[in-house]
């Protein structure tokens, strides 16, 4: 039984929510949210010209073979950049804003090295230097999680927390 | 019946691109943005589903399936999330009207394009002809879904007979609007779906049935042992053990503020618990254990962290006998945070190594709602597969 076909859901509610190993682009000016990162790391990117805006929540730092591109900051950022630059953003101008990534908790497979937070936000920024594209603001580390509202028609990145308060990037 | 990790993941893809395909469909039919938020494959006894579906009050529409696979579809939506579904589909229809026809007609038409797209995929996989029965509707507080309101095709007789359910979570209308989308196959369609799957170094399906017993039996222990603390007697209202993508593990929870430990534990299987109370729960549980105390944070959080000692030592222990080793816990560390935020790290931390994992959830709740604490526990799922072999009764 095949009564509709599907199609590709546009947003109707003006929010766009991205999930854990997705990202999303939008070019309507709708506002793009994440929720529950802890040493996740969220990236912002986003055109002031075109105001093409791009959400990603990635879960690890370097892509494996397999996983799909958008659980890892590497491959997650390059993913949303060139899926925004086909939506018609200019990737010389696309600034970045990075969120998340904290340290909530001291676990043995850490073994005093980095943590999964901290190997997300270098990996991030290594992927974005790489990328030419400037981080012009970043909520990152803390032991704290977050959730994120990106507006695409501002490029603001409202950062939330539970107990360490909230803020626009 | 054996059932190997590989069929599980198989079973996990087929169920979230259906329930994709469902969510396409609403978004097409009434132009709200529907996603699927988490896809589940969960073991636990018919009483389980049944019980969630009273305790939350769920009204639901229910479709059978026949022909190449047998069983029964379900979608399962809140009072609240009911009505404003209704209310965007027909505007202007007031979804609380005394008989409440058209409310239910219109959900049957939902019902019967989401469940016929998602029944579609499993079809197109097996490469057979699936038919699906005319939606049944079932209002809040009726019989449960699973009863056998349409007998084709649906064999689940036995209340404390392991089920497998592929449920799929999705939200609607910026989470305005979740519901449950239920497939509950028969037992002889599991092997289906197995043997098309192949089931190579398959573990038998008992291990995974004696597990989740174990699961369940840690919750009692630990609902005992709590009632026991407390003075408050509380009891366990569901245990489940799934098997769940491993991003969809944070996407279990809300972004609703908690309160709880956050523990490891080492061994085989080594991995992470987490005992979660919501904010008025974890206040009434440090108010019971420190009468006249309860404002001192530091307090506070020691109650809970005791609170969660108990917990966990409840919960493991019997795995730990059952699967005659030793689990060892690291002190709880206390979190007041993000639900999912909270979730996320341990989830992190195991992605590593895993593409999906088991994920158990129990709830423990006292009857007049005092408070409600959720356990969620994370082994490592290679060491719990080994862990397992030691279930499998002799070849």
């Amino acid at each position: 039984m095949q009564v509709y076909t599907t199609d590709t859901p546009t947003s109707t509610s003006g929010r766009i929510k991205v999930g854990i190993a997705e990202f999303a682009v939008d070019t309507d000016g709708n506002t793009l949210t994440t929720s529950g990162l802890g040493s996740c790391i969220g990236v912002a990117l986003y055109d002031p010209v075109t105001n093409v805006s791009g959400l990603a929540h990635a879960m690890l730092p370097e892509a494996n073979e397999g996983g799909k591109p958008a659980k890892f900051a590497d491959t997650g950022i390059e993913s949303l950049l060139a899926e925004m630059q086909a939506s018609g953003a200019d990737p010389d101008r696309v600034v970045a804003k990075l969120a998340g990534g904290s340290n909530m908790f001291d676990f043995t497979s850490t073994n005093g090295g980095m943590s999964i937070g901290e190997r997300n936000v270098d990996s991030a920024r290594k992927t974005l230097d790489r990328l030419e594209i400037d981080v012009v603001a970043a909520d990152v580390g803390g032991d704290h999680g977050r959730s994120l509202e990106l507006d695409s028609r501002s490029g603001d990145l409202r950062v939330r927390s539970a107990n360490a308060g909230d803020q626009t990037l | 019946m054996n059932l190997d990790v590989r069929s599980l993941r198989t079973f996990s893809r087929l169920a979230h691109s259906g329930a994709e395909k469902a969510a396409g469909s609403l978004t097409t039919l009434v132009g709200i943005d529907t996603y699927v938020n988490v896809t589940k494959v969960e073991l636990g006894t018919k009483a389980d589903v049944e019980s969630e579906f009273s305790e939350r009050d769920l009204v639901s529409v229910n479709i059978g399936f026949n022909g190449g696979l047998d069983g029964r579809t379900v979608l399962a939506f809140s009072p609240e999330s009911a009505e404003r579904l209704v209310e965007s589909l027909m505007p202007g229809i007031d979804a609380t009207d005394a008989d409440g026809e058209l409310a239910a007609s219109s959900l049957k038409e939902v019902a019967n394009i989401m469940l016929g797209g998602f029944i579609d995929g499993w079809a197109d996989y097996l490469d057979t002809s699936i038919d699906i029965t005319t939606p049944t509707y079932v209002a809040e507080g009726g019989d449960g879904p699973l009863e056998d309101v349409d007998p084709d095709g649906f064999e689940h007789e036995d209340e404390t007979e392991r089920i497998l359910v592929f449920r799929n979570q999705l939200e609607a209308a910026d989470d305005a609007i979740g519901f449950d989308l239920y497939m509950i196959p028969s037992p002889e369609s599991i092997q289906t779906i197995v043997e098309a799957s192949g089931d190579d170094g398959a573990l038998p399906v008992e291990s995974f049935a004696a597990f989740s017993e174990m699961i369940s039996d840690g919750a009692a222990q630990a609902s005992d042992d709590i009632s026991a603390m407390t003075g408050i007697e509380t009891d366990v209202e569901v245990s489940r053990l799934s098997f769940v993508p491993i991003e969809g593990v944070p996407m279990s929870l809300t972004d609703a503020v908690r309160r709880g430990v956050v523990l490891e534990f080492m061994g085989t299987p080594s991995g992470y618990i987490a005992i979660l109370f919501d904010e008025p729960s974890a206040e009434n549980i440090a108010s019971s254990l420190l009468p006249g105390m309860e404002d001192d944070e530091a307090m506070r959080q020691s109650a809970i962290q005791e609170i969660g000692n108990i917990v966990t030592s409840g919960f493991l222990d019997g795995w730990a006998n059952a699967l005659e080793t030793t689990i060892e816990i690291s002190p709880p560390k206390h979190v007041h945070d993000i639900g999912s935020a909270i979730v996320d790290p341990l989830a992190t931390d195991l992605a590593q190594s895993q593409e999906y994992a088991f994920l158990i959830d129990s709830t423990i709740r006292t009857d007049d709602d005092e408070f409600t604490c959720d356990i969620y526990a994370l082994p490592d799922e290679a060491e719990l597969r080994k862990a397992l072999e030691q279930l499998a009764p002799a070849a």
